[in-house]
């Protein structure tokens, strides 16, 4: 059996929410270079909250976060960033007001002015059509256009870590696959340890290495795509939370 | 005719003042998102500090420096430790309007004592006449024209092509987002205190130097002028600030021209009233108003 990459970010037991509510209990959870781990679950499972939690949004209640051997539990976003954790929301991903070449800008803060101008060269590479629409206003994108550009924003730092919300949420299922297989992929060959949590069950089970379920803010499965594929209980915690596997890819399906 | 006429070339000056006024207000407001009722008394008290330094022999225009310097510092110290405190608690956005009023109160309370009710002004601040056409400006109403030019291409030069000013526009857009890119919002924000605290601070001078004389009870008349301006060119957009400057700054002169000069800042603000009902969210309505800047 092929073993797991060396972490490099990994949340042990962590517990938080919202207003002393707690939303995810008991949460660890691991990724490695290299590696896509995908964690699903049906809505209100607490994935996103899992998400904020680890990048420094929402303050963790219990539980420690590793930046490879670094204790980074509290700390802020902006410190995450500079230590090379990129984070691309579910909504709100982009700076709307501003230029395509602006938010790339925004997303090298923390480079050189000869820095950036370089990144952004090479995030084109990545992305080849961002590099045309450098003038236009983000708030004018196409769905799919903007999700490149929040996920091109957060390469300008070159990032070890690359957390994911939900990239495909509005996208067609051409563009969704698209997005998840060429680029999320691409990605993780780069070196880079990708954190997916995704809506889309079984386009996630095709591109994760490692998947987590989580459910009612506690992670109840957690395995290989193709081994929790084959266990019994693994559709049924979904079919428990009032939806299956198949029905939550309808349903995205037609919101999109 | 000639009336009209020498009433535009007031109006340009008026205009200037609000300008500086409303866009440093608006400013502080689109980014931090704090409607800052103290505004009108940190300019008075701005005006003071000008006032003493022109006292001391030394010219306006050095007083103005110190005047901006004061704001800037007294803003930066006024967010840090009163409004700031408040926004980490989570204090309401009305909440922190009422805190702003008690700020307000509290200023010129303060300040009565040190400068006393009684209208003040700065020597020698008129300068020689120029005249073209019909207008008739001194040299220093001219200078204050000036002044405003160059402060709105420094700010517009500012938001649209600098380091500080995209990170300004960033935050004021997505604070979350931005502090996930690693921009230190709060050192952004903190920029904004002093930069927009410096044109309150040089707006209450330049107001000063416009006024014949000015007392401590000026304040609110500031706060209000630069208020009507920001609303009506849309809350948090520089550039609708400018444009709610002219439009107020004109109107109010071309309506003394033609009316009579008590009733110029009824019909300024009348016609404020009209905009707020046909388009309430301002002349240059747009989401993330002050992020779109450039």
């Amino acid at each position: 059996m092929e073993a797991r990459p060396v972490p490099s970010l990994q949340a042990h037991g962590i517990t938080s929410g919202y207003g002393g509510v707690p939303v995810i209990r008991d949460v660890s959870i691991a990724v490695g270079p290299g590696e896509v781990v995908a964690i699903i679950g049906p809505n209100g499972a607490g994935k996103s909250t899992l998400l904020k939690s680890l990048v420094g949004i929402l303050k963790l209640d219990t539980g420690t976060i590793l930046l490879g051997d670094d204790d980074v539990s509290g700390r802020p976003p902006e410190e995450l960033a500079r230590r090379g954790v990129g984070y691309v929301p579910q909504v709100n991903d982009i700076f709307e007001p501003l230029t395509v070449l602006e938010n790339l800008e925004m997303g090298g803060y923390l480079l050189s002015s000869a820095q950036v101008r370089a990144r952004v060269g090479e995030v084109g590479d990545v992305f080849p059509q961002l590099p045309p629409m450098l003038r236009r206003r983000a708030d004018k994108l196409s769905g799919g256009e903007r999700k490149m550009l929040a996920i091109a924003r957060v390469l300008m730092l070159d990032p070890k870590v690359l957390i994911l919300d939900e990239p495909t949420a509005n996208l067609s299922p051409k563009l969704a696959d698209s997005l998840l297989r060429e680029h999320v992929r691409r990605l993780a060959g780069l070196g880079k340890a990708v954190l997916l949590v995704e809506q889309r069950a079984r386009a996630a089970l095709q591109v994760a290495d490692w998947t987590s379920v989580l459910v009612s803010g506690s992670v109840r499965l957690e395995g290989k795509p193709a081994e929790l594929l084959q266990r019994q209980d693994f559709e049924e915690l979904f079919l428990g939370a009032g939806t299956d596997l198949a029905a939550s890819e309808e349903t995205n399906m037609e919101e999109t | 005719m000639d009336l009209y006429v020498a009433a535009f070339g007031f109006g340009l000056v008026g205009m200037s003042v609000i300008a500086i006024a409303a866009v440093g207000f608006t400013m502080q407001f689109g980014i931090t998102n704090m409607i800052n009722l103290a505004y009108g008394e940190v300019m008075i008290s701005s005006a003071y500090v000008a006032y003493y330094v022109n006292k001391a022999g030394i010219t306006i225009w050095v007083g103005m420096i110190a005047g901006a310097l004061f704001g800037a510092v007294f803003s930066f110290l006024l967010n840090r430790f009163v409004y700031a405190p408040f926004q980490r608690k989570g204090t309401s956005h009305i909440g922190m309007v009422i805190v702003s009023l008690a700020v307000s109160l509290m200023i010129a309370n303060l300040l009565l004592p040190i400068v006393g009710y009684y209208s003040v002004s700065y020597q020698d601040t008129t300068g020689g006449l120029l005249r073209a056409g019909g207008i008739v400006l001194t040299t220093n109403q001219i200078a204050i024209i000036g002044v405003a030019v160059v402060l709105m291409l420094l700010i517009h030069g500012l938001l649209r092509y600098t380091r500080l000013g995209k990170a300004m526009r960033a935050t004021a857009a997505n604070p979350t987002l931005a502090r996930n890119c690693g921009i230190p919002t709060q050192r952004v924000i903190d920029s904004v205190w002093l930069i927009t605290g410096a044109l309150c601070g040089l707006a209450g001078v330049v107001a000063a130097m416009d006024s014949d004389s000015f007392a401590i009870s000026n304040g609110a008349g500031f706060l209000i002028t630069a208020l009507a301006a920001a609303v009506l060119g849309g809350a948090g957009q520089p550039y609708g600030a400018m444009i709610g400057a002219v439009i107020i700054g004109m109107i109010t002169e071309l309506s003394a021209a033609a009316w009579a000069p008590e009733y110029k800042e009824v019909v300024a603000f009348g016609i404020l009233v009209l905009v707020m009902v046909l388009r309430p969210q301002g002349l240059l309505s747009k989401r993330g108003a002050l992020a779109a800047a450039g």
